[in-house]
């Protein structure tokens, strides 16, 4: 296989927008590839990740639609759906077209505009990928299976509230450094928890998770530009090679796992991925979790590698996951502040990595920070993609 | 319309699966007989659900994961006024989503 670095990154600012589906992708792109300053150096492919354009927008084909607002034709276009791992899938279908040989430059773009519907329509959108028989007809939504996920996990291994208020304040506090965040507002442990009021500031979603428990409803896109080697030594410039990717699924149905509170494919992806790379979880400077719900930023530390099982929680409480703790997560804000627009989300996973990798992440940078960590979490854990990027000396 | 929840028996290895796939899980045999899906178990996780699809005009929902006496696991509503993990109850079916004008049935969870 031939190596893969990425040359660009850039993002809209997440949040509700006015802008079309076509011009939220159109301008992450641009953000993306001046970043990459590709000069005359031709773009071969595109790749678009969205989950529910053709439901909630009544648009398809997104590949082709950029393709042609870029005026990037004839290069080859692809859109991915993969629920909310189709930003790192489309990434994937990226490297694998470099690594193969069969393009040196592709552009590859997530985006998604869900707020045009109400709250119930958007919410339905994203349980549609639940089994149809078996969860969704029960009324089954993502919240559900994260509040009932939570149950379990929280019972199991001692985790409070608390702690799960911990990883809101913690990214709350994070995204207010970062402006391309949907929300720029910090929180504290009385306002949500421990304070009277907090039972309005903070209302139950999927018990035993409240409002902030549960990430945003967003619009937005991200890119990023994958080059060959050739191609990024012609470039010149700081150098984020894409050291591994690893992929693993799970049953449809969460409740057919062996065991629902282990993140199986969580722990198959990222260990395919740090093999891959030749790194271990502990040769991780910064990492993005899929932190859709303040539980699984803390299980998915775990099934990472980066925790033993169980002691996730205690890792967060005592700072070592805090900006300038031991293992920085999510100095993006995560998607708890940052924002989840779902297709977009693995995308710009890896754009707050590139910026750590070079440097760029301004009041946020994860000081020296070298080989970074993403964990896309597709369906509710029935489809993972972890990928690990590394720093190169120019 | 039938008021069983089916499942799958696997004819070669008599694993039972819920919901039913094209392939056997345990020994990737393809062929499978239908058989009703229910009984007595005890409830292994809940939770109350505000965030609601479409289709509901309830404030919340209450819904569990049960594991019942046969080893099947089941995902359904949960129709207990106290509920607690661990707790027994039996399966029911009832309408469990309103499409439109139609009726969903499907299972629902009662304490014993």
């Amino acid at each position: 296989m031939r190596p893969v670095y990425i040359a660009g990154a850039g993002m809209t600012t997440f949040g509700r927008s006015e802008w079309s589906l076509i011009k939220l992708a159109s301008v992450a792109s641009l953000s993306a590839l001046h970043h990459a300053d590709l000069g005359e150096i031709p773009v071969d492919g595109v790749v678009v990740a969205n989950m529910g354009a053709a439901r909630v927008n009544k648009q398809t084909a997104l590949g082709s639609a950029l393709v042609d607002q870029l005026a990037l034709h004839p290069a080859a276009a692809e859109s991915v759906e993969n629920g909310p791992a189709s930003g790192a899938s489309a990434f994937k279908v990226g490297v694998q077209a470099i690594a193969s040989g069969m393009a040196d430059v592709v552009l590859v773009t997530g985006v998604e505009r869900m707020r045009v519907v109400n709250g119930l329509e958007g919410t339905d959108f994203v349980a549609s990928l639940s089994h149809p028989e078996a969860e969704y007809i029960y009324g089954v939504t993502l919240p559900s299976l994260a509040g009932m996920f939570a149950r379990l996990v929280m019972d199991r291994f001692g985790i409070e509230r608390r702690h799960l208020a911990m990883v809101a304040i913690k990214n709350h506090e994070n995204a207010t450094k970062n402006p391309y965040a949907h929300i720029q507002q910090t929180i504290t442990m009385e306002g949500i928890l421990t304070l009277p009021e907090a039972a309005v500031n903070n209302p139950p979603i999927a018990e035993p998770l409240h409002l902030f428990d549960c990430c945003p409803v967003s619009d937005g896109a991200a890119s990023v530009v994958l080059v060959s080697a050739d191609v990024a030594a012609k470039l010149g410039g700081p150098r984020v090679l894409v050291a591994g990717i690893g992929q693993a699924t799970d049953t449809h149905a969460v409740h057919e796992r062996e065991d629902p509170t282990d993140l199986k494919a969580v722990r198959l992806a990222s260990e395919k991925a740090f093999a891959m790379a030749g790194l271990a979880p502990s040769d991780i400077d910064v990492a993005e979790l899929h932190d859709a719900f303040t539980i699984l930023e803390i299980a998915e530390s775990e099934a990472a590698g980066f925790f033993p099982r169980g002691e996730g929680h205690k890792a967060l409480e005592r700072g070592e996951t805090a900006l300038d703790g031991r293992l920085p997560i999510n100095p993006s804000g995560g998607l708890k502040a940052k924002g989840h627009p779902v297709g977009a989300t693995g995308v710009a996973h890896l754009v707050e990595l590139t910026w750590q990798l070079r440097g760029e992440a301004g009041d946020r940078q994860v000081p020296a920070a070298a080989a970074g960590y993403a964990c896309n979490f597709g369906g509710f854990g029935n489809n993972v993609v972890a990928t690990v990027l590394k720093r190169e000396a120019e | 319309m039938s008021d069983n929840v089916l499942g799958a028996k696997c004819t070669a290895c008599g694993t039972v699966s819920y919901p039913a796939h094209a392939v056997c899980p345990d020994c990737r045999n393809e062929a499978f007989e239908p058989i009703a899906i229910g009984g007595e178990g005890k409830v292994l996780t809940f939770t109350d659900v505000y965030a609601l699809a479409i289709d509901y005009e309830t404030r919340y929902l209450r819904l569990a994961i049960v594991e019942l006496d046969d080893g099947i696991r089941v995902t359904g509503q949960l129709l207990t006024d106290a509920p607690k993990l661990g707790q027994r109850v039996r399966t029911t079916i009832g309408v469990v989503r309103e499409p439109g004008d139609r009726a969903i049935h499907g299972l629902q969870f009662v304490p014993t």
